[in-house]
């Protein structure tokens, strides 16, 4: 795996800005989630790129591939009928039901950008990072399954 | 079979005009138009986009972008308007000039200058947001720098939301030193407030009591720090704390639909800036201009019939203050926007990303280079002014009447007005600047009520529920959260739809949208 998109929990500020730059550049289509843990936080959940990819394992017509070199899952647009099967796969609910082109939406890292993912390119408060396998561990970043600052927990 | 040469790309760099922050960024054109944003790692926001800024490039290429003026629903060519405008201004005394938001500095001198040419002396702005009545704190430039040295941050209202990109600055401020103290003052839970080390949740409309409060003001007759609902305690501590902090400032959001009394609010904030001794940083969607009068003014004229034409310039009015058309119908409206609205002359005008001049920010002015054509069709409000008259851009600045306030006759009056028991079975609607929902690009509108509310009218998460208040009704999904305390709902407010819904009451010639009752049920 080259790169991926890993979240600093504590510093997410819940503006959805990701969001809103996948969507402008996807037409209208966003390829990151958020989880809406109601009260509390809004979560951007973005593709993991898993080594593994459910939703690749789920497609009847093989139009999720994974890169062997990079690690990257991806989606046909030419070959995707649109049946959801990906959308029910992923563990973490981050491919969207068909929408405007009855497609599935999968994230590609924004591929055809070369300074990387636009959501974190955009990200307001620098809670999105794209990094390498290395940087994560020397960072301890999207480590942890509660954040440091107990952001998750505290009632506002 | 000959394959075409991919197609070439331009990257035009630009200010972003949708908040007094100035971001950076870059619109991408390809041969057939625009093709997005790209996000330029410099300036204020390092490259960092909040949604208002990730919306430009649908903003510029809209399908529903305006090529030609329209009256009564048909298109007209500019030729024809020019022959109406000139009428128009024949008769100076029955005109009215406002302007709202998506104007530049020099653009509003030039329509100062235009009137005074023209004798045109009904000038206001039309922008009504309670953020208008900041600029007086505009005065003074900011620098992010200030947040790394304050020990303390007074924040009122929800910036996370309104102006994302000074997330990154806090947070790490927050979380480099514990001691390093945020306060929340807000009627509602919010983003901001979840990372706040105080919350002072107020009761509605009560945000000036609170600002009172902590600047150690005393009203006789009235215990402003019960009515509230923040203990004694809290209140002295964090006065105290702010009082002795060898750095900090008060940093101010205000919200459509949020508070009963905007002057009183910002009285509030004056009198904690004396106080404490630091001072007010405020955060706007647009720093806006004054005329010689309040909008109250061109309401009152109108109704007594002694004007008969409004021009306005900008893109919002009257779209974004539907409740207002009423006591404006008998004017003919000639209004510039980017894209079409019905029941007036809509004049197509460019963008400020498509202009050249400067802008005013919280960090100072900025300069917007017109790298950006103008979309088809669309003139400057320097060229729609020039069609009617020739005139200079150097304009003066105007400033409308003060309006002197009773400090004790005010907060007696919000006392009374907050006690008083709302009726059953309705809710107090209020309004969120929440920048993912800017005029509804990316997403529909939902309305966030309390679950135990929810479950007396039988909605659950994500029905669609009815909204009724006197002036106007929609329909929104519904969010269950304890964000928001029983009796109260709330909205983004960025349609007409949801923004015609609030009650306003016009406060000397000032327009003030308020908390409104509303009736709410579910949508079968």
């Amino acid at each position: 795996m080259a790169k991926r998109i890993v979240l600093d929990l504590d510093l997410c500020c819940g503006c959805r800005s990701c969001e809103a730059a996948c969507k402008a550049a996807f037409k209208g289509e966003a390829r990151i989630r958020h989880g809406d843990i109601v009260g509390e936080a809004y979560l951007p959940l973005a593709c993991k790129h898993c080594k593994e990819p459910l939703c690749a394992a789920a497609c009847p017509v093989d139009a999720i591939t994974q890169d062997e070199e990079t690690g990257l899952v991806t989606r046909s647009a030419s070959l995707c009928i649109g049946c959801q099967s990906c959308a029910f796969a992923c563990p973490f609910g981050v491919i969207d039901a068909p929408l405007v082109r009855h497609i599935s939406q999968k994230c590609s890292l924004c591929s055809d950008r070369e300074d990387g993912p636009r959501c974190v390119a955009a990200c307001s408060s620098g809670a999105l990072q794209f990094l390498s396998d290395e940087e994560i561990q020397k960072h301890e970043i999207g480590m942890r399954m509660v954040s440091k600052d107990l952001f998750l927990r505290r009632k506002a | 079979m000959k394959i075409s040469e991919p197609l070439a790309t331009t990257i035009k760099k630009t200010v972003c005009p949708f908040c007094s922050y100035g971001c950076e960024f870059g619109v991408i054109f390809y041969d057939f138009g625009i093709k997005g944003i790209e996000y330029i790692k410099e300036g204020s926001s390092e490259g960092r986009l909040c949604p208002r800024g990730s919306a430009a490039a649908l903003y510029l290429d809209n399908p529903r972008r305006l090529s030609m003026p329209v009256k009564n629903g048909k298109p007209v060519d500019w030729a024809k308007i020019e022959k109406e405008l000139k009428k128009v201004i024949e008769k100076p005394k029955s005109v009215a000039v406002t302007f709202d938001r998506n104007i530049t500095i020099e653009e509003y001198q030039s329509i100062i200058s235009f009137c005074r040419k023209t004798g045109i002396d009904n000038i206001a702005s039309s922008y009504c947001e309670p953020e208008a009545f900041l600029n007086p704190f505009m005065e003074k430039s900011f620098s992010i720098d200030e947040i790394d040295s304050a020990q303390m941050i007074v924040v009122l209202g929800d910036p996370f939301n309104q102006v994302p990109m000074l997330s990154k600055a806090l947070i790490n401020w927050k979380l480099k030193d514990r001691r390093n103290r945020l306060v929340v003052i807000d009627t509602i839970g919010t983003h901001t407030a979840a990372f706040a080390s105080d919350f002072l949740r107020c009761r509605v409309g009560t945000e000036p009591f609170v600002l009172f409060g902590l600047a150690d003001e005393r009203i006789e007759d009235v215990n402003i720090r019960e009515i509230a609902g923040i203990p004694e305690s809290i209140i002295r501590d964090v006065s105290k704390g702010l009082k002795e902090a060898k750095n900090g400032f008060i940093l101010a959001t205000l919200s459509f639909g949020h508070t009963y009394d905007t002057l009183l609010m910002i009285e509030g904030l004056r009198k904690l800036q004396q106080f404490s001794g630091k001072g007010v940083v405020p955060f706007v969607e647009f720093a806006g201009f004054e005329g010689n009068q309040h909008f109250g003014s061109v309401l009152r004229s109108a109704k007594k019939k002694m004007i008969k034409y409004l021009i306005n310039f900008g893109e919002l009015f009257p779209y974004y203050y539907p409740q207002l058309l009423k006591g404006l119908k008998a004017l003919n409206i000639y209004a510039t926007s980017p894209i079409k609205f019905n029941g007036y002359t809509t004049l197509p005008i460019a963008l400020n990303l498509e202009k050249q001049g400067s802008i005013i920010t919280t960090f100072g002015k900025k300069t917007l280079d017109g790298a950006i054509k103008p979309a088809s069709g669309a003139k400057t409000i320097s060229e729609i002014l020039t069609l009617m008259k020739q005139i200079s851009e150097k304009g003066q600045s105007l400033r409308a009447p003060d309006t002197k306030i009773n400090i004790r006759e005010r907060i007696g009056k919000l006392a009374e007005k907050i006690s008083t028991q709302r009726k059953k079975k309705t809710f107090t609607l209020l309004g969120e600047k929440i920048a993912y929902n800017f005029l509804g690009f990316f997403e529909n509108e939902t309305v966030k009520m309390n679950p135990l509310d929810a479950g007396n009218l039988g909605i659950k998460a994500h029905d669609t529920v009815s909204i009724k208040s006197k002036h106007g009704s929609a329909s929104l999904g519904a969010k269950l959260t304890t964000d928001v305390g029983e009796g109260i709902v709330a909205i983004a407010a960025e349609t007409p739809d949801t923004r015609g819904l609030f009650d306003f009451e016009i406060d000397g010639d000032i327009i003030n949208f308020i908390p409104t009752e509303v009736e709410l049920w579910r949508k079968e």
